[in-house]
This record gives C-alpha cells, sequence and structure tokens, in this order.
C-alpha cells in the first residue's frame, strides 16, 4: 500500500540565512552535520529524538491533579491508579522511541518530470523486528508543505509511502529534509528524525501552453526535396525495426501475422529531418523578445510535437547539438539538454 | 429460542466487523465510557444518569449513521442546563458529590465533540480521573478490577486513535495497551511502595463524615441507617483467648449532656480540680488484640473496653499521639482518613471513675426542664415507693431493667419516628425501639432518679466466624449502652438493650441484611456454598485490605526497617525512590548501549559459529554461508565432522525458510554446540 503526501514547491533560498557565528547558525550547522545527505538512512539511538506532546504535558498535569486528589482523600487505590499510569507513560515514551528506532528508510529514484509537475519518489521503509504502527512522513518544512502520510511497517517487512514534489523549474533539484515522525501508541511522546536525501530530481523545462508551430524541416543532404513526399503514404514502404524506432512506426499487423518486427517506412521519415534550432525558438514571440527560459519551454514543446508526429529530428542550442534521431530515448535526451542547459 | 439468540448474536456479530473504523472506534470508547460510569449509578442524582444515559445512546447512534455531530450551541446549552440541575439537586457546585455530578456530565458531553485528536485525549484524561473518582465511594477488590477493565479500556482506545493506518483489530490495540501496563508496573510498585505518604494538603470535604456512627452526637432515629449499612469498621484479632462477643465494647464518644433532643459530649461545668477523672484500676489478666480501623474520618479510636494509658497497653502509632480521654474514650489530635493498624492491650474486668462522690458528678444528673414530664412523674413514683426511696444505683439499675424486660418493649430497627417528648413516648406508649432509645431512656430515668449516669457509643461484638484470624466488626456493630455512676465502684456499664434483645449482644449482629437475588438463590440450593464463598470473598478481601488499601505511612517505614534503615523518615523514602530512579535510568543508559552494539541474531550467530570452527581447526570466512560452511568441514574433517556438516546444513534451511525468523532457535545452538563437542573427541 502507498501513500501520498502533497507537497508544495520548494523554496528558491532560504529568506534570511542565519550568520554562521550566531547561536541558530551554529546549531543549524550542528544538525546538518548530524545529518549526512544520504539515500539510506538507518534509525538509531543516534538519530531519533523525542520530546512529550502537548498531550503529554496535559496528561502530566492529569497525573499531578490526581495525585493531589489521592493525597488529599487518602486514596490508596488513587496513588495505585496514578501510579500505574504514570509507568505506562513512561514505558510508551520507549515504545513510541522504539517504533522509529531500528527502521531503515530508502528513496528510490524518480524518473524526470516537466517543472511544475509533481514528481512522485517512493520512500520504502524497511523494520528488522516487529511490526512498527503510525509512522508518519512528511517534509520537514511544515509551513511550506503539506500533509503527513501514514504507513504501519510489517514485520521483517517493507512498506512505503510517495511523497510527491513539485519542481519549479528545470534543471536538478535536491529534495527538502524528510521528518519521520510517530506518537504510537499513546500520543504522549513523539519521536521524530530529519533525513536529508541526497537525491536530485530532474526537472525539464515546461512545455510552451499552446504550442507554437514547428518550424520547417529540411531536405535531408543528398536527398531531392519533395519526390516522394508529394505521393503522401501509399507508397510508404516497410522495413525491418532498427533501435530508435517508435511505437507508431512498427507495422502492428504484420507483427501479429509474420511475428517479426517491421517498421514503416515514410518518405518524410526518409528524406526530411526537422532541426529544432535555439535560433529559431525566438521568433514570434509576443512583444518580439523573448527570455532564455521561454525560448526553453518552446524547444520542450517542439520536441513533445516531434516525437507525437513520428519526425526524425535534431537539437540544436548554442554550442551543443543533438544528432537527429527519433524515440522515446532521444526525447528524453534532448530534454535533458533543454533542461540542464545553461 | 436458542438457534434465535445465536442467530441474533452472530448477525450482531457480523454487523460489528462490517462497521466502518470510525464508528466501530467510537462504539468501543462510547461502551468504555458507560462501564466506568456504572459504578457512579447508585450515588447520581436520577436526571445526571437519564442525561448521560441519553448522551451516550445518542452518540452511538449518530455513530453507527456516520451522522453529524451536533453544533456547539446545543452543547453549550446542555452544559448549562446540567450545571443549573447540579445547583438544584445538590445545593452548590463545588464539593464531591457536585464535582463527580459535573464531571460525568462534561464527560459524556465530551464525547459529542469527538472530532478531532486533541478532543480524544481531553475524553481520555477526563476518563482517567473519572475512574479515580469511583474511588471515592469505594476501594474495593470489585472496584479495583472493574477499574482495572476501564483503564485498559481507556487505554486501548488511546492506543486506537494512534494507529491512523487501514482498520487494526481492537484486540491488536488492546495488546499494546495491556503491553505498557505490564510493562508500567514495576514502576507502578516501586513508587507505591516508597512515595511518602503526606498527609491531607487541605481539609478534607466533611461530606464523607456521615459515614459512621460514632459522630459524637446522637438523634433518635440515627443509628437506624448504620445498622443496616454492612460495611467494614474494623477488623480485631486477639492474643490467645478470644472473649465471648457479648464482652466485646468498642467505646466511642460518651455523651453526657441531653439538650432535650439531642445527647452530645459533656463540657464540663465545674472547675478541673472537681471533674471526674479516670482513675482506672485493672483486675484479672490483660488481653492483647491487635486492631485494622478504616479510615473512618472522625479523631477517635473505637478501642476495647478497657484499654488504660499504660506503656504496655496503650496503642503506639506513627505520626499519631492517642490520648485517653478522662471519659476513657481514646482521642486522636485529626481525623482518621487512612487504615490505621496497632496493637493495645485491654482488661475486660476494671473499675474506672471516681469510687467517692465528688461535685463533678452533678454534671451527669441534669436533665433539660419542661421535657418528658410524664418520665420525671414515673421517675418521682418510684422514688416515693418506701423500698427504692433510700436504694442505690445498682438497685434502680435492676429494677428499670426489669421493667423494659416485663414491660412488653420490642426491639427492631425501624420504630418510627418520635417526636418532642421522646422519651415518654418510648417509655409509655409505643415500645418500639433500638439500642439508642433503649439507652438514652434508661439513662433519662436514672438521673430523674438521681443517680449519675451517662451514654457511651460505640461498637459492640463482631462477626462470630473469625476471617483469616481477623474478627470483623462492622458499621451494623454501631452501638448505644449505658453507665451508672456506683459509690465505691465507680462508673457501672449497663445495656438496656441487652434486656430485650439478648441475642443482638450475644450474637454481636443485630439484624441479617437481606440476602440479595443470586446469594438467595445460592443460599436456597446449598447454605453451605453460601457461607463458603462468602468466606473466600471475606479472606480475599482481608488481604487486599491488608496489603494494599492498609499500606500507610507505618507500613513504608517498616519495609524500609526491614531494608536495614534505623530510624526511617520520609526523607529515606525520597532517598529511595531517587536511587531506584538512578538504577532505571543507568539501566535504560545499558540497555541502550547494548542495543547500538547488537547487531542482526543471524549475523551475530554467524561469527558465533566461525569462532567454534576455528577451534575445531576449520577456517572459514565471515560472508560465507552455513552450507559453504558444511562443505569446508566436510573436507576438513571427513566422517569426524558429519554431525556438525549436518548441523550447519539444518542452520542454513532454517536461515532461509519461509516466512522467515527474526532470530534462530535456541536449540539449534545447543545442538551445534553438541556436534561440535562431539566432533572434538
Amino acid at each position: 500500500m502507498t501513500v501520498t503526501a502533497a507537497v508544495l514547491p520548494e523554496p528558491a533560498a532560504p529568506p534570511d540565512a542565519p550568520g554562521r557565528w550566531s547561536m541558530r547558525g551554529r546549531f543549524q550547522q550542528w544538525l546538518a552535520a548530524r545529518t549526512p545527505a544520504t539515500d539510506v538512512w538507518v534509525l538509531t539511538q543516534r538519530n531519533v529524538y523525542i520530546l512529550p506532546t502537548k498531550g503529554g504535558v496535559a496528561f502530566a498535569l492529569t497525573l499531578l491533579l490526581m495525585l493531589v486528589a489521592s493525597i488529599n482523600y487518602q486514596l490508596n487505590l488513587g496513588y495505585v491508579l496514578t501510579f500505574l499510569l504514570a509507568g505506562s507513560g513512561l514505558v510508551s515514551m520507549h515504545m513510541t522511541h522504539g517504533t522509529l528506532r531500528g527502521l531503515t528508510l530508502r528513496l528510490r529514484q524518480a524518473p524526470p518530470v516537466f517543472a511544475g509537475e509533481p514528481a512522485l519518489l517512493e520512500v520504502v521503509f524497511t523494520s528488522p523486528g516487529d511490526a512498527r504502527h503510525g509512522v508518519a512522513l512528511r517534509f520537514a518544512d511544515r509551513r511550506k508543505h503539506g500533509s503527513h502520510a501514514f504507513l504501519d511497517v510489517p514485520a521483517l517487512g517493507q512498506e512505503s509511502a510517495r511523497v510527491s514534489v513539485v519542481p519549479p523549474r528545470r534543471g536538478w533539484h535536491a529534495l527538502p529534509p524528510l521528518v519521520a515522525e510517530t506518537g504510537f501508541p499513546f500520543g504522549l511522546f513523539r519521536a521524530w528524525t530529519v533525513w536529508r536525501p541526497s537525491l536530485q530530481v530532474l526537472a525539464w523545462p515546461r512545455p510552451e501552453q499552446p504550442p507554437a508551430p514547428l518550424p520547417p524541416s529540411s531536405p535531408a543532404p543528398g536527398e531531392s526535396a519533395t519526390a516522394r513526399h508529394a505521393q503522401g503514404g501509399e507508397q510508404d514502404g516497410v522495413r525491418a525495426w532498427r533501435r530508435g524506432d517508435g511505437m507508431r512506426q512498427v507495422v502492428w499487423k504484420k507483427v501479429a501475422k509474420s511475428g517479426e518486427m517491421v517498421s514503416r517506412e515514410t518518405a518524410s521519415a526518409i528524406t526530411r529531418e526537422l532541426w529544432l534550432d535555439w535560433q529559431a525558438s525566438g521568433v514570434g514571440g509576443v512583444g518580439g523578445g523573448m527570455d532564455t527560459e521561454q525560448r526553453l519551454s518552446r524547444m520542450a514543446a517542439w520536441v513533445l510535437q516531434a516525437e507525437h508526429a513520428g519526425l526524425v529530428w535534431g537539437l540544436r542550442l548554442p554550442g551543443r547539438e543533438l544528432a537527429p534521431g527519433q524515440g522515446d530515448a532521444h526525447k528524453r535526451a534532448a530534454l535533458e539538454m533543454l533542461a540542464l542547459w545553461g | 429460542m436458542a438457534t434465535t439468540l445465536s442467530l441474533g448474536l452472530g448477525a450482531a456479530a457480523a454487523r460489528w466487523r462490517h462497521l466502518p473504523r470510525d464508528a466501530r472506534d467510537t462504539l468501543f470508547q462510547l461502551a468504555v465510557i458507560g462501564w466506568t460510569f456504572v459504578p457512579h449509578l447508585s450515588h447520581l442524582a436520577w436526571w445526571c444518569v437519564l442525561m448521560a444515559g441519553t448522551i451516550l445512546v445518542w452518540r452511538g447512534a449518530l455513530a453507527l449513521k456516520s451522522a453529524a455531530l451536533p453544533g456547539r450551541w446545543l452543547l453549550a446549552g446542555v452544559l448549562f442546563s446540567a450545571a443549573v440541575l447540579t445547583w438544584w439537586s445538590e445545593g452548590t457546585l463545588l464539593g464531591k458529590e457536585a464535582g463527580v455530578t459535573m464531571l460525568v456530565m462534561l464527560m459524556a458531553l465530551k464525547t459529542l465533540e469527538l472530532r478531532a485528536r486533541r478532543d480524544a485525549m481531553v475524553v481520555f484524561f477526563l476518563g482517567f480521573f473519572l475512574v479515580l473518582t469511583n474511588f471515592l465511594y469505594s476501594q474495593s477488590l470489585f472496584t479495583a478490577l472493574a477499574m482495572l477493565l476501564s483503564v485498559w479500556g481507556l487505554l486501548t482506545a488511546l492506543v486506537l486513535a494512534h494507529m491512523p493506518v487501514g482498520m487494526p483489530p481492537l484486540a491488536q490495540a488492546g495488546r499494546v495497551a495491556a503491553r505498557a501496563a505490564l510493562l508500567g508496573a514495576p514502576i507502578m510498585v516501586a513508587l507505591f511502595l516508597l512515595f511518602p505518604r503526606i498527609a491531607p494538603m487541605w481539609g478534607v470535604p466533611q461530606d464523607a463524615a456521615g459515614r459512621t456512627g460514632l459522630s459524637g452526637s446522637l438523634r433518635m432515629g440515627g443509628v437506624a441507617e448504620l445498622a443496616t449499612d454492612d460495611s467494614i469498621a474494623m477488623r480485631v484479632r486477639f492474643d490467645g483467648n478470644t472473649p465471648p462477643p457479648q464482652a466485646l465494647y468498642f467505646r466511642g464518644p460518651v455523651l453526657s449532656r441531653f439538650d432535650g433532643r439531642e445527647w452530645t459530649r459533656l463540657t464540663p461545668s465545674f472547675p478541673p480540680p472537681q471533674r471526674l477523672r479516670a482513675d482506672v484500676q485493672t483486675l484479672g489478666q490483660p488481653l492483647r488484640y491487635e486492631v485494622t480501623l478504616e479510615a473512618s474520618r472522625l479523631p477517635l479510636l473505637p478501642l476495647l473496653e478497657l484499654t488504660p494509658d499504660r506503656p504496655d497497653s496503650a496503642p503506639v502509632l506513627e505520626g499519631w499521639t492517642p490520648t485517653l480521654r478522662s471519659d476513657l474514650q481514646w482521642q486522636l489530635e485529626r481525623p482518621v482518613t487512612e487504615r490505621l493498624r496497632f496493637q493495645a492491650q485491654a482488661w475486660l474486668l476494671h473499675r474506672h471513675g471516681p469510687r467517692a462522690p465528688v461535685i463533678g458528678l452533678r454534671d451527669h444528673v441534669v436533665l433539660p426542664p419542661g421535657f418528658n414530664p410524664r418520665t420525671m412523674g414515673w421517675a418521682a413514683e418510684l422514688r416515693r415507693n418506701p423500698d427504692y426511696a433510700q436504694a442505690d444505683a445498682r438497685t434502680l439499675a435492676a429494677v428499670l431493667l426489669a421493667s423494659i424486660r416485663s414491660g412488653g418493649y420490642t426491639y427492631t430497627l425501624e420504630p418510627g419516628t418520635y417526636g418532642r417528648d421522646a422519651i415518654d413516648e418510648f417509655w409509655f406508649d409505643r415500645k418500639l425501639g433500638f439500642c439508642e432509645h433503649f439507652a438514652a431512656a434508661f439513662v433519662v430515668l436514672m438521673r430523674a432518679l438521681d443517680v449519675p449516669a451517662r451514654i457511651v457509643t460505640g461498637y459492640q461484638g463482631a462477626d462470630a466466624e473469625p476471617v483469616d484470624g481477623w474478627f470483623i466488626v462492622r458499621q451494623s456493630n454501631a452501638h448505644a449502652w449505658a453507665e451508672f455512676w456506683q459509690p465505691g465502684e465507680g462508673w457501672v456499664r449497663v445495656d438496656p438493650t441487652a434486656a430485650v434483645a439478648p441475642d443482638r449482644i450475644q450474637r454481636g449482629r443485630s439484624l441479617q441484611p437481606q440476602p440479595g437475588l443470586v446469594a438467595g438463590a445460592i443460599a436456597s440450593v446449598n447454605p453451605q456454598l453460601l457461607a463458603q464463598m462468602r468466606r473466600l470473598w471475606e479472606t480475599l478481601d482481608n488481604r487486599w485490605n491488608q496489603w494494599v488499601l492498609n499500606y500507610s505511612r507505618g507500613q513504608q517505614f517498616e519495609l524500609l526497617r526491614s531494608l536495614g534503615v534505623q530510624a526511617p523518615s520520609w526523607r529515606d523514602l525520597a532517598y529511595a525512590m531517587a536511587a531506584l530512579l538512578a538504577a532505571g535510568s543507568l539501566a535504560g543508559v545499558a540497555w541502550a548501549l547494548y542495543d547500538r552494539w547488537r547487531q542482526d541474531p543471524w549475523v551475530r550467530l554467524q561469527k558465533r559459529v566461525r569462532y567454534r570452527l576455528l577451534n575445531l581447526g576449520v577456517v572459514v570466512h565471515p560472508h560465507e554461508s552455513p552450507r559453504t560452511r558444511a562443505e569446508r568441514v566436510r573436507q576438513l574433517l571427513g566422517g569426524n565432522g558429519e554431525a556438525v556438516a549436518q548441523v550447519l546444513e539444518a542452520l542454513e534451511r532454517e536461515r532461509y525458510a519461509q516466512p522467515s525468523r527474526a532470530k534462530p532457535d535456541g536449540r539449534w545452538w545447543r545442538a551445534f554446540r553438541t556436534a561440535v563437542q562431539a566432533a572434538t573427541r
């Protein structure tokens, strides 16, 4: 079973970074040193913290009141009850801490997403012993990021929670610190651990909406420009499937009959190649001037369109070039180039 | 019929299983709260029972229908009306009764507000406090067991509230709660034994004072309720011979002042030199005895007549200074709010009071003018009789007792109410009464005859059969008798009730309480079984009282003494508690270190196996599996190591079995060790 925690975009930069030598700054440094960025977080005595909750403080006050009542009415059973609850409360502290201690948290790599879209990351909890109940996972910054995801980890088993982050911009994004916490069994204490995952999420540029029309394609070198293209798809040939051929190019009917993978050889695919060029992306923008991000967005949208249309296309950025090609791997390479450019 | 019933139960069980999580948890919580209310039903106002019950049922119905909860304004309105009703029925919003009533109402209303987690916590804490209030009324073993169940239920509900995933079974949450409570039990025992018992921090509200008849005053009708109160006043154990029940008089307040309606203690009207003194003279053999006195909330010890104020006989109580009043009642400096246990020595044969006339005796012949004219006339008539004109007190007492015996008087617990001239009415008209009527009439008549006399209240008799060696004195043993003054002898005890109801004195029991329905049924089938069950129960109850409820400062100091502390004080208790706490913390630290050190039990086992094999001369690497190791053993030791190799292969099977085990079986290690030893030889 999986659980999702909705999360808002992570912040650009800490608004008021505390001074290096201030108390808070030192504390943050010390904390950062204690919580190295890692993708496998083993919870031990050293990194599980515990404090009473508000409910725990209220419980202590109730016990105090009960003790006073027992003293004033000289109720020996009142003492028994008060001390039984006090003992159970103390034991619950160990149980709360034990609910987290020993767990191993692992983060699974998430596929890249477009900026502004949620990336789902799977956090796998592994229990080396008993079942653990009521463990919550959330992002450390409660004000900026959403809710809890609760899960129970079976004995000697695994359970995963999914957290989602929405990268606001293209590029690599570090995950904000995660907190695993629990109040089980009585909610009198809260045990928690802070985990800074080292894993990063790649965000492709957000495709332009609505997409601009593709730039015109040019004839491939050494081929006549329009020869077979005018006769449409009827004369399309069929050839053996090659790596890089898209799903759309596969002639599924023939595959079903012959059992061999065959691809459709369209005229355009052979004869025309499309260059998605940085130079062309600035044209036709509203008000003329388009900034880098907008141009990258437009190019991302082109990549998607070109791939959708089953064209052979290449990508040109100032100083970098992706040779023409086709298929999912080609698309990913192009989008990654766009994401990391600059 | 039986089929229908089982079908009905089956349907209910199926319904229960298919309830949504929220509804099930809420119903469970309501059941626990209702169970906690049950012991309160007997002393709550009817409107409170009705309202709380209605609210719980309503909340249950809402949970079943998954309907919306009522708004806050409605709740506030109900709460306000509950406060008004409390004021109306209790006359106050403070004090025990009003407090419990309000607590029950608050608890019931809070269930209608169970929205957030915070609300749930509030319900639990109110619930724990409500459990405590039950102990104000009863601390019996029954109550304790019932409330243990309540606490378990509340803790289980608390655990459920912190298991947000899926639909955990109730039994699972119950196990977690029980585990926490059981692991917490040693802490409870340590705190219970060592937490210094201190006196109440402020005055205990006196609303419980009416529990005993020895309240220091007597008004016609007051003892009637007590006679039906079967609760235990004290327990007595005798060293050596047990005296007959009719000799057991436990002396309480002595009442000498009569205002026509009420008997109270005397405030002497003479200066100290002329007042009466105790002047105790003991005769015959002393009787050593031990008493466990229940919390009477009265500042006195009802001791066996006569327990003199001598070093060898006076009761010794840690933290108390009992003093013997001149009227021979043992006085304490503050009300008894805990169970007290002490030893004392009494002389059943004794004399006390002045032997020669003193002016202070005149206080004991005073009668209020204008009351009971016919009784006065009767006494004057008697005095005019030449036979009795010069008769001494003893003769006159005999005459009065004879009149009681032959005058058609009836001993009854329901004599009805008496008017202004109560003695006249009793002595001449109705002739119905119990001990206080007889004692009061006797004393008034003696005084009318100019003989000093007074009423003594206390307990008389005990249960016929001892329980665990202890004789039980119940509140129904509360009694009133009389003393008159005889020149040359001092105060002489006379029990006018014995003249009309000798059974009351000899059996020590006034009236058996009506048996309950179940007890009645058992008694009609097998009376002995009932007696045995009763005996067993009272033994259990006595142990409970001795070990749990009786545990107080004296017992704490005894415990410390047995641990070798000389002259213990509350500071030693605090030290002991601190030491225990420190030891507990150290143990926790040690455990944490151990926990850090320990690895996966399988890995540790692999390590141990490796060392053993090294001793055998077989070198294996840490990463090698048991199967590889078995191969190596076969290679190097041949047939000699076959047993060891087989055991290792068994380990391999066990390790990778489905479902896999968290820990290796301890038996495997023993088998392995045996095999290795065999191979070494």
